[in-house]
């Protein structure tokens, strides 16, 4: 790749996550979050992967090894200050970005949530909470409402108290279930946000229903997708076939059930398909995310599961150029990087080749075809751990819970 | 912290009921009508999604306030000296999609 590039049709973003912070209450199994968040990590100090990779579980004891060394991190060392954050939204918000959603870790775990959400209005962005609802009382709820808060995506682990709560790792549903109605009361949009997985998956009839009983406007189901602590825990949270098939059949009749009065969105389990989803609509297309210590990321996932990719800091530059000159943008944007098959194929500007977070975990090369793909070279190793789905029994079905950063630095 | 993010674009829309000439459309609650600054084009903003409107849409949002259907395809057959007959297809065609997608109510 020459030193220097001319980018003369770079696309300008329309949506930011920022990810406050790492800190959470919930251990849900399956977070995106990475596995290993600590000074090592945090400071771009990227220990280099044997290539090909070894598998998942060896990467992940090398994060974990890395992080044994780590400097003892205080619960919020080294995340961007108020305004800091404020000012990566305006430069947000120049840059064309339309949307912001605040997410982590549990954003509600920054006091100045609600200072941020209004800097966000202030920047005329539309504003989405991503919570799991802990930590949100009446005058919370109250406070961000006043701030302009346009929307509130909550999570649910399921629509039982006791599963909920066991995949949580925290007493938390029927908390839960208290904000969602304080945040009716305060008439902010509502969506619910379920993770559906192994456990949960055979629940979906009931979770939509749930969401009805709670008066929210939208319904994400999304099948897991595997990476962070998800990507640790695969074999406990990937459903069967048989699963994801009932699964599909009841979320696309309750979508005509409910059109125009609960919009459901349905997100598939890429495993399962023969084609892979369109990530990002492209890297560096549309999306950044901002971590909690400022690096900025075209995909949130993208600073575990590609090592050798350098992510730039907002303390050292500004958005623009990081979103139109840096490397870990313009590595994967547009089809130029492409091998094949992508490269020749009819799709490519379908699909963009797929993830290319999967595609760096599943074969150790973030360059490659994603091998969910029916036509990758890599496919079959896809398709090995599906069969081993259906060989294994339940009971080697233990999951790692997520644990905070804080804890983290002291294994 | 949710791990579907990613795969936004796997919406299948469903076909719903025709909307009758008294239905009064306004923006659904939570979908936020604005200017994209970068664009001057206006947008319809919603939780995880955006849509640029064209202009036969954004005549027609513009609209969504209380006026009925067949009072919104009125004004506007006298706006661009057009048929109405012909204009009420293309207004209940938009307003049907925008209706599934939940960016309006049918009041």
């Amino acid at each position: 790749m020459p030193a220097t590039k001319t980018h003369v049709n770079v696309p300008r973003p329309y949506a930011l996550l920022a990810e406050v912070t790492y800190r959470c209450p919930l251990h849900c199994p399956y977070c995106s979050n990475p596995v290993a968040v600590g000074s090592a990590v945090l400071s771009g100090e990227h220990v280099a992967q044997p290539s090909p990779a070894p598998n998942a579980l060896s990467r992940l004891r090398i994060a974990t090894a890395r992080q044994g060394r780590a400097a003892h991190a205080t619960a919020n060392d080294g995340e961007l200050t108020t305004d800091e954050w404020k000012r990566v939204i305006r430069e947000a918000a120049a840059l064309g970005v339309l949307q912001i959603g605040f997410s982590g870790g549990e954003p509600l775990a920054r006091r100045d949530l609600t200072e941020l959400v209004r800097a966000a209005r202030d920047a005329n962005l539309y504003t989405n909470l991503i919570t799991s609802g802990i930590g949100l009382d009446d005058d919370r709820v109250r406070d961000l409402r006043d701030a302009g808060l346009d929307s509130v995506q909550l999570s649910f682990q399921s629509d039982q108290p006791d599963l909920s709560d066991e995949i949580a790792g925290a007493r938390a549903h029927r908390r839960k279930l208290d904000v969602a109605s304080k945040i009716r009361a305060a008439e902010i949009p509502l969506s619910l946000n379920f993770v559906i997985h192994r456990r949960n998956i055979d629940r979906l009839p009931q979770m939509i229903e749930l969401a009805e009983t709670l008066g929210a406007e939208r319904v994400e189901l999304a099948n897991v997708q595997f990476y962070g602590w998800a990507f640790l825990n695969r074999a406990a949270l990937l459903p069967t076939y048989e699963q994801v098939a009932r699964a599909r059949e009841i979320a696309t009749a309750a979508k005509a059930r409910l059109a125009g009065s609960m919009e459901i969105f349905y997100v598939l389990p890429d495993y399962y398909e023969s084609r892979p989803k369109p990530c990002l609509n492209g890297w560096g297309q549309r999306y950044l995310t901002v971590n909690p210590i400022g690096d900025v990321l075209p995909c949130p996932t993208a600073s575990s599961a590609i090592p050798d990719l350098h992510f730039e800091n907002v303390r050292a530059r500004n958005l623009d150029w990081i979103w139109r000159e840096s490397e870990s943008f313009t590595r994967f944007r547009g089809t130029e990087w492409m091998p094949e098959p992508c490269r020749s194929c009819p799709q490519r500007e379908i699909d963009f080749g797929g993830c290319r977070c999967q595609a760096a975990l599943l074969t150790g090369n973030a360059a490659n075809t994603d091998p969910v793909c029916e036509f990758s070279p890599n496919r079959a190793s896809v398709d090995a751990v599906l069969r081993d789905v259906s060989s294994s029994s339940d009971h080697a079905r233990k999951w790692t819970y997520r644990v905070n950063p804080k804890l983290l630095a002291y294994l | 912290m949710c791990s579907g993010q990613c795969s936004m674009r796997f919406i299948v829309f469903m076909a719903a009921n025709p909307i009758s000439d008294a239905a009064q459309p306004r923006i659904a609650k939570g979908v936020r009508l604005q200017v994209d600054s970068a664009t001057g084009k206006t947008v319809l903003l919603f939780p995880e999604g955006i849509v640029e409107l064209n202009e036969t849409a954004q005549e027609i949002l513009s609209r969504c306030d209380g006026r009925t259907l067949s009072e919104i395809v009125s004004d506007l057959a006298e706006e661009y000296d057009a048929d109405p007959a012909t204009l009420v297809a293309d207004v209940r065609e938009t307003l049907a999609d925008l209706q599934q997608r939940k960016l309006i109510e049918l009041t």
